[in-house]
């Protein structure tokens, strides 16, 4: 325990690859080559690349590499990134870049039960995974003093203690369960997105199977399962099958 | 027999029919005024001449006669007592052209009999220098009257219809021998042409006896061709052609413009045509069949591919140059030439982003000048600018091969320059129309729906995982609950083992006792006055029967003092246990103490009593 603790402060300690100024310049020589004339979105792509392969991350580089590859016309790192910045941190620009992807994406999704996302799938997209976190342990720890101080009290003294006593258990409740339904979708719930123009979507794992369609580029789907080289898939419309796993980039 | 006589019976009729009737000869022209480089067409028209009758045209020195047909026309009619009536019309058409300007005459045209001749009025014409066909009206503009067409003079001087011969002389055909009097006879203009070039097929019939009619044509099957007709007259007219010193008569019947689709050597197969001949009821219907041709198409060089056959030109103009931000433009950019319009490919009038240019509108017309296909398609811009400043728009350029020189050729536009000026209020972007509807005058609009700027500073840290997937996160959810059934074994496990304690039983006894109290305080403000007073009461003596040892109900309060005394219980808290109990017995029987004030003082005395004890 205590040599645990010991290795990750050190880690902790451990100097970045880049110093902060250094990181920052090199953001910035990024955005300069995206707003030069002529746009070089090569540039400003190594530059946001850079800084995530040496742990320089964020919502702000990703919102920008993603924007970098969709000016370059690469839809799918474009949705990738984009992606990514969103789960981090929603934005109005991240959703506007997101949305001119999605309308470039060349899949129209017809037909299908899912046509919107599930309930709660819906409700765990919408929660803030700290804010409910935090939520529900402050609430089981006040429900736990409330019931002491509850016993501690005389009967006809507990009367404020019980309703406190009451809405604690219903937000501890409701906090906890929202917390149980992100750590589902986060476990159970693997999203991708598609990165070659074109990929062969077949009926069963393996080369010499059925094409049963073709998905492209910056396509969102599901990942459910894997086998081999081959990721099973899943778009929105309920349409399934099996793709190279190197394909799809899993968010 | 009887045939025969019905015959000579219809000869006779016709004969006497034709003697009585009178011949009608004049001469008329299209037209009274003309310029000295116009042509006009002179008819002279012949109505039931006599056998051997001939026609003398006029030969005016001041008039030069470009060109001569003759067509013949019969009707029959019932005259008068039912007897039958022939009349055969000769019309011989003249295309003149004066040679100076000034008053012309053109002298009577001479029609001499046997028995007389027979001459028409003399014609005076004005002629004037130039041309006058300008001063009359387009003979289908499609606009309307008043409307100023702003592309006057769209295409330079470049007319890819110049130079185009007239239609080809047709060769004398070969005679069947079998057939010699009527034959079928196609023929074309090329035998070797370029893919997408294009030969006219021409299909005659010459004959040398009398046609009545021509009841089905059937053209062969133009495979590989594309084919457009050029004429299919619905009346037949008979031209003079003299075929190895023998007169026949030739009658077209169709003509075709075919486009080549494919290289390599192409066979048209043999029209036919049924055709009744001789005159009323003793015609008989024949049967003929044509000729087949054969036609070497050469491919357009590997360059040409995709490209226009024939001779185009382009042009592009805008409606204004110069403009305020929010105002459409037409650009009208249009195509000219000879060859096949439908294969026609446009170049994409396209321009800076700050220009919206709207899907065009597309005008076909197809035109047939000597023999020649052709056409003009005109495509029509709605361009809405959105920003000031000046753009251009590049010049088109539309290149076609050319199958007279055997060379791809192009003709280009200039590019368009389009100074954008500040709308009302100096507006410098516009609003979005509908593309149908034009913007009423110049708005301001901002655009927005490009991507989003990027972030230009970055807050960098590692992707950071959810705090419920942190390691301390579980354990510190569970904490709560841990600890409530730790507390709750502990209590049940001192519970189980203090069962048998005298000092727990008491400290459980004082706790009911307690409890008791509490209820009693739910009595206060109920109308049950006694059982308010026994609850406290009770609670009382649970009380003191927790903190003796032995039940205390039922002692004389000088028992209870006793007790009290041997449990060491000081003077005071002995006084006020015993006021307590007194209250008690008073509240019980006593008249008044039921008020609310009265509950709540005996209230208050025994729980004074019972911290009192707790207290020493």
């Amino acid at each position: 325990m205590t040599l645990g603790l010991f290795a990750a402060l050190l880690l902790a300690q451990q100097p970045s690859y880049y110093t902060p100024e250094e990181a920052q310049a090199l953001f910035r020589e990024g955005n300069d080559a995206f707003y030069k004339d002529p746009p070089d979105y090569a540039a400003a792509k190594a530059a946001y690349l850079k800084l995530l392969e040496h742990g320089h991350d964020g919502a702000d580089v990703l919102f920008n590499l993603g924007t970098a590859c969709l000016a370059n016309g690469e839809l799918g790192p474009a949705v990738l990134y984009l992606e990514r910045a969103r789960k981090l941190r929603r934005a109005d620009d991240i959703e506007a870049n997101l949305s001119i992807a999605r309308a470039r994406q060349g899949d129209q999704l017809v037909g299908g039960a899912a046509v919107s996302e599930p309930f709660l799938e819906r409700v765990a997209d919408a929660t803030d995974d700290d804010a409910v976190s935090i939520v529900s342990l402050a609430s089981l720890w006040l429900t736990f003093a409330l019931v002491v101080l509850f016993r501690r009290l005389l009967p006809g003294r507990r009367t404020w203690v019980a309703f406190l006593l009451v809405m604690s258990i219903i937000t501890a409740a409701v906090s906890t369960t929202l917390v149980g339904i992100d750590a589902w979708f986060a476990t159970h719930y693997v999203e991708g997105v598609v990165m070659p123009d074109t990929a062969r979507v077949r009926e069963f794992p393996g080369d010499t199977a059925r094409v049963a369609f073709e998905v492209h580029a910056g396509l969102k789907v599901r990942i459910l399962e894997e086998s081999g080289k081959f990721v099973r898939i899943r778009l929105t419309n309920n349409l399934e099958g099996w793709t190279e796993r190197e394909g799809v980039v899993p968010l | 027999m009887r045939r025969i006589g019905r015959s000579l019976a219809a000869a006779t009729v016709l004969l006497a029919a034709t003697a009585s009737a009178e011949v009608e000869f004049y001469q008329t022209v299209d037209r009274q005024k003309v310029g000295t480089e116009d042509t006009f067409h002179l008819t002279i028209v012949v109505g039931d001449a006599p056998e051997g009758a001939t026609v003398q045209f006029p030969a005016p020195n001041d008039f030069e006669v470009l060109q001569r047909s003759q067509s013949t026309q019969m009707s029959y009619s019932l005259g008068t007592g039912n007897q039958g009536v022939i009349k055969r019309v000769q019309k011989y058409t003249l295309t003149m052209r004066a040679n100076r300007p000034g008053k012309l005459t053109i002298p009577p045209a001479a029609l001499a009999t046997a028995q007389k001749t027979y001459k028409t009025d003399a014609i005076t014409m004005e002629v004037v220098k130039g041309r006058t066909q300008a001063d009359a009206p387009p003979p289908s503009s499609g606009r309307p009257p008043g409307f100023v067409d702003p592309f006057q003079g769209f295409f330079g001087d470049d007319d890819p219809f110049a130079g185009m011969p007239q239609l080809p002389h047709i060769p004398d055909p070969d005679v069947p021998r079998s057939e010699s009097d009527l034959f079928l006879r196609a023929t074309i203009d090329k035998d070797t042409v370029y893919a997408g070039e294009q030969l006219n097929l021409t299909l005659h019939i010459y004959s040398r006896v009398e046609l009545s009619s021509v009841d089905a044509v059937t053209m062969p099957k133009l495979e590989g061709f594309l084919s457009e007709d050029l004429d299919s007259p619905t009346q037949l007219a008979p031209e003079q052609r003299i075929i190895n010193g023998v007169p026949y008569r030739s009658y077209l019947l169709r003509r075709r413009a075919l486009f080549a689709l494919k290289p390599g050597t192409l066979t048209i197969g043999a029209a036919e045509a049924d055709i009744t001949t001789g005159m009323f009821f003793q015609g008989h219907r024949v049967h003929r069949k044509g000729n087949p041709l054969t036609v070497t198409v050469k491919p357009l060089p590997k360059e040409a591919a995709g490209f226009v056959v024939g001779r185009w030109r382009i042009a592009a103009e805008a409606s204004q140059t110069t403009v305020q931000v929010g105002t459409p433009i037409q650009v009208r950019v249009a195509i000219e030439g000879r060859g096949h319009l439908k294969s026609a490919v446009m170049p994409k009038l396209t321009g800076p982003a700050a220009l919206r240019i709207y899907e065009p509108t597309t005008t076909d017309k197809t035109v047939i000048t000597h023999g020649t296909l052709g056409g003009r398609r005109v495509q029509e811009y709605v361009v809405l600018p959105q920003q000031t400043g000046t753009f251009v728009m590049p010049g088109l350029n539309l290149q076609f091969f050319n199958p007279e020189t055997g060379r791809i050729e192009e003709s280009k536009t200039d590019p368009i320059t389009l100074t954008v000026t500040p709308g009302a209020g100096g507006a410098n972007f516009a609003a979005t129309p509908s593309p149908g509807a034009p913007a009423e005058g110049p708005k301001n609009r901002l655009e927005a729906g490009g991507l989003k700027q990027l972030r230009h500073t970055a807050q960098f840290g590692e992707a950071s995982r959810p705090l419920w997937q942190r390691a301390w996160f579980l354990p510190f959810a569970a904490g709560p609950f841990a600890l409530t059934l730790i507390f709750g074994a502990f209590g049940l496990a001192r519970r189980v083992a203090g069962a048998t304690d005298p000092a727990s039983e008491k400290r459980r006894k004082a706790r009911a006792a307690r409890a008791r109290l509490a209820a009693a305080e739910k009595l206060k403000r109920s109308g049950k006055t006694q059982d308010f007073y026994s609850e406290v009461e009770k609670a009382l003596y649970g009380f003191l029967e927790a903190r003796l040892g032995e039940p205390a109900a039922g002692l004389t309060r000088d028992q209870l003092d006793k007790k009290m005394t041997d449990a060491g219980v000081s003077e005071a808290v002995r006084t006020g246990v015993k006021s307590a109990l007194d209250t008690c017995d008073m509240g019980r029987f006593a008249p008044g103490m039921g008020d609310a004030h009265a509950r709540a003082s005996a209230l208050d005395e025994a729980a004074a009593a019972m911290e009192a004890w707790d207290a020493k």
